[in-house]
């Protein structure tokens, strides 16, 4: 094995493959969507010509670019915040019981394994306007929130709903992060504690928060990732009602501008969106890292 | 028979196998040529009934050419077949054939010679004859090319429940303000009374665009530069359409066309403003309200445009000009203009034939009579205004500057100016226009 190792022809060999796949399949395409962000695509020659920054500059100014920006930053915020307190609640819930632990931990988490598509079509028949929620509100006499079609405050009710319906569906992942973690804290750290007089409360913040730490960040970091490219949810809660409902996120708008009828075929565009969705996502993850760095203690 | 002996028949028989496979492969490639062909509506589970004879018309090609042709339906829904289709043609894989509106999303694929011009076809065995005039073509047409197939006409008119009229007191409207005291009669008894979709924009833009042709809107000025969209007719229309919205459904913001179509068929509200292909949709949902449904021609506004001005729209047939069977493509065509096409076409859902095809009024739905009525006696036509701009993009601007002023987020003055100020960034504006 180590003669092989020390083969950088075998090594060559071995890793090509995958090489040139992560290349094709990849590499490639991204470099490529960097390069059609400087673009104009020309809906008559379907042609490309370089713009340089223009793409980015018209986004600079767009209405449509700011919202989808402000509803980015929302779900990102909104998911990284109620992720963190619900993961880390049922985590250390879960783990101090014993008995339907798994029940529990397997009906938060099933969400997290079924299709996105489904679960949206799923909760928009529940905020239906006339059936669903809204049917069982108004048998009651109760007044009827326009769930998924409020346009109005800053950040619009609709935003809130699938905000709620995607903290649903993920929060079993933060939970189980969590709760891997938990589960290799020693016990006797625990045991320690108790004997010093410390309480459940304060084992929890003085023992399980410090050493949970490490794996915060890197579900945040998840959760930030997901949350920016967040699209499955809303594109099948709203479908191309997204733009005059004001529910565009950056991954919705770059859908838009780069396929729909309704304004679409501007790829270019599209890409510069892109681009921008990666820098947030590489610049969400570089803050979260540097905010919950922290040094590994012996579990 | 020796170890070596054995090996080296089962290899032959291997190898002999493999090659006598290639030629049936090649030969049923030969005789079966598979094309396909894109539709906005789901064909298993519609209840439409134009989409009904058109999953008809698949299934009778696909038997009738058995072993010669093939044709597989891909389907999706109205709003997200524009943007799957653009998918499919950035992909490279654009289908053989696919449904399209006339106006700037046909030119979207003419422009860029997605679709192949059809001149040639339909002069070579009279199949252009079948057609009931040229003219059917003209919004198909490009340079002197037709670069579509029209399948049907379609006209957009008032949908009334009768009984619910009858119930509320109120006469047919044929002035504006007839319309607003009928529908302030229709909300005293207890109805809604007008069901709109405003979360699929087209649907509101197309009330727009029929205020803004009651008003006197001259479009092709507005679209060649001569005038602004920023004018007394255009902010009059407005204006209107805003008085109107009071009047429509509460859900009107987030309802589908499907939504707002459905609350008709279900006797939930007194009118709806739709094109005529909602007839199939509507009768397809309830029986019953085939006998309820009255038809009227959007009201006149007094002093204002020629009150017998339609909205007509037709759905088309293009042939991706990369087919690589082009024989196929066009027979699949001819199949949805042929006469037992054509003849379900009225009789069964409910809109205009393009062919000279002879059909039984009496056996079609009941609307359709009324609304073949209003199109015969209409002295003009005008297209959709989100499909007459000079551009699809601008029709989208136009769109959302329509429901901008129903969710009273902006004044029609502002709706107007942003419309005007989509021109003057994308081009449309000469400098000295725009000074």
């Amino acid at each position: 094995m180590d003669k092989l190792l020390r083969d950088k022809k075998a090594i060559i060999l071995f890793v090509a493959p995958a090489l040139v796949l992560f290349t094709a399949i990849l590499f490639v395409p991204i470099g490529t969507s960097f390069y059609y962000a400087l673009c104009d695509y020309d809906k008559k020659t379907m042609t490309y010509n370089f713009i340089g920054l223009g793409n980015f500059v018209r986004l600079s100014k767009d209405p449509d670019m700011a919202i989808a920006l402000k509803n980015s930053l929302f779900f990102l915020v909104f998911s990284c915040v109620s992720q963190l307190i619900f993961g880390l609640l049922f985590a250390a819930l879960l783990t101090n019981i014993n008995k339907g632990r798994n029940l529990f931990k397997n009906v938060i988490y099933l969400p997290c394994v079924l299709s996105s598509a489904a679960l949206g079509l799923l909760w928009a028949f529940l905020f239906h306007a006339k059936v669903g929620i809204n049917n069982v509100l108004g048998a009651m006499g109760l007044p009827q929130p326009a769930w998924l079609y409020s346009t109005a405050g800053f950040i619009t009710l609709p935003m809130w709903v699938i905000a709620f319906v995607a903290l649903w569906q993920y929060v079993g992942q933060s939970m189980m992060l969590y709760m891997a973690q938990i589960s290799g804290i020693s016990k006797s750290l625990y045991e320690a504690s108790y004997i010093d007089g410390a309480s459940k409360v304060q084992a929890f913040r003085y023992i399980t928060l410090p050493l949970v730490k490490p794996m915060i960040g890197t579900a945040m970091s998840l959760n930030a990732i997901g949350s920016l490219k967040f699209f499955d949810l809303i594109y099948s809660m709203l479908g191309d009602k997204t733009e005059n409902l004001k529910m565009d996120v950056l991954a919705t708008y770059l859908y838009r501008t780069g396929f729909s009828s309704k304004g679409g075929n501007h790829y270019g565009r599209a890409s510069a969106i892109g681009v921008i969705l990666v820098v947030l996502c590489l610049l969400a993850t570089a803050i979260i890292n540097k905010l919950f760095k922290s040094e590994n203690y012996e579990m | 028979m020796n170890r070596k002996a054995v090996s080296v028949l089962l290899s032959l028989t291997m190898g002999a196998s493999l090659l006598a496979t290639a030629p049936m492969t090649a030969m049923a490639d030969d005789e079966v040529q598979e094309i396909t062909w894109m539709f906005w509506d789901e064909l298993d589970t519609t209840t439409d009934l134009i989409s009904l004879g058109f999953k008809d018309v698949i299934d009778r090609f696909n038997e009738d050419y058995e072993g010669v042709y093939h044709v597989t339906p891909i389907t999706t829904q109205l709003e997200p077949y524009y943007t799957e289709l653009n998918a499919m043609i950035a992909a490279g894989e654009t289908p053989d054939v696919f449904i399209v509106s006339p106006g700037p999303n046909l030119t979207d694929y003419v422009a860029p010679g997605v679709a192949a011009p059809l001149d040639e076809y339909l002069e070579a065995d009279g199949w252009k004859d079948t057609f009931s005039s040229d003219a059917v073509f003209s919004q198909q047409t490009y340079d002197g090319k037709i670069y579509a197939v029209p399948l049907n006409i379609a006209a957009a008119c008032c949908y009334y429940n009768k009984d619910i009229f009858e119930e509320a007191g109120v006469e047919v409207p044929t002035t504006y303000d007839e319309l607003l005291d009928a529908c302030a009669k229709i909300k005293e008894a207890g109805y809604t009374p007008i069901t709109i979709s405003a979360g699929t924009a087209w649907c509101l833009s197309m009330l727009a665009g029929y205020l803004c042709d009651r008003e006197g809107v001259d479009l092709a000025a507005i679209n060649s530069g001569e005038e602004s969209w920023v004018q007394d007719k255009t902010i009059a229309a407005g204006e209107k359409l805003l008085e109107l919205s009071q009047y429509f459904q509460e859900t009107a913001a987030g309802d589908s066309n499907d939504d707002a179509t459905l609350a008709f068929a279900m006797g939930d509200a007194a009118i709806l403003i739709q094109g005529s292909w909602a007839i199939g949709q509507m009768n397809g949902l309830d029986d019953e309200i085939e006998n309820k449904c009255g038809v009227f021609q959007f009201p006149a506004i007094e002093g204002g445009n020629d009150p017998n001005r339609v909205i007509a729209k037709s759905d088309s047939l293009a042939m991706s000009s990369s087919t690589e069977h082009p024989e196929a493509a066009i027979a699949l065509m001819k199949y949805f203009t042929d006469d037992e096409a054509q003849k379900y076409t009225a009789e069964v859902g409910g809109k205009i034939p393009v062919t000279n095809v002879e059909f039984d009024l009496s056996v079609a739905p009941a609307q359709l009579a009324e609304v073949m009525e209003i199109f015969g006696n209409a002295t003009g036509t005008f297209g959709f205004y989100n499909e007459s701009l000079v551009s699809s993009d601008a029709g989208s601007e136009f769109d959302n500057q329509m429901v901008s002023i129903f969710q009273q987020e902006k004044t029609p003055e502002e709706a107007f100016q942003a419309v005007e100020d989509w021109y003057v960034d994308n081009g449309y504006r000469s400098a000295e226009e725009t000074e």
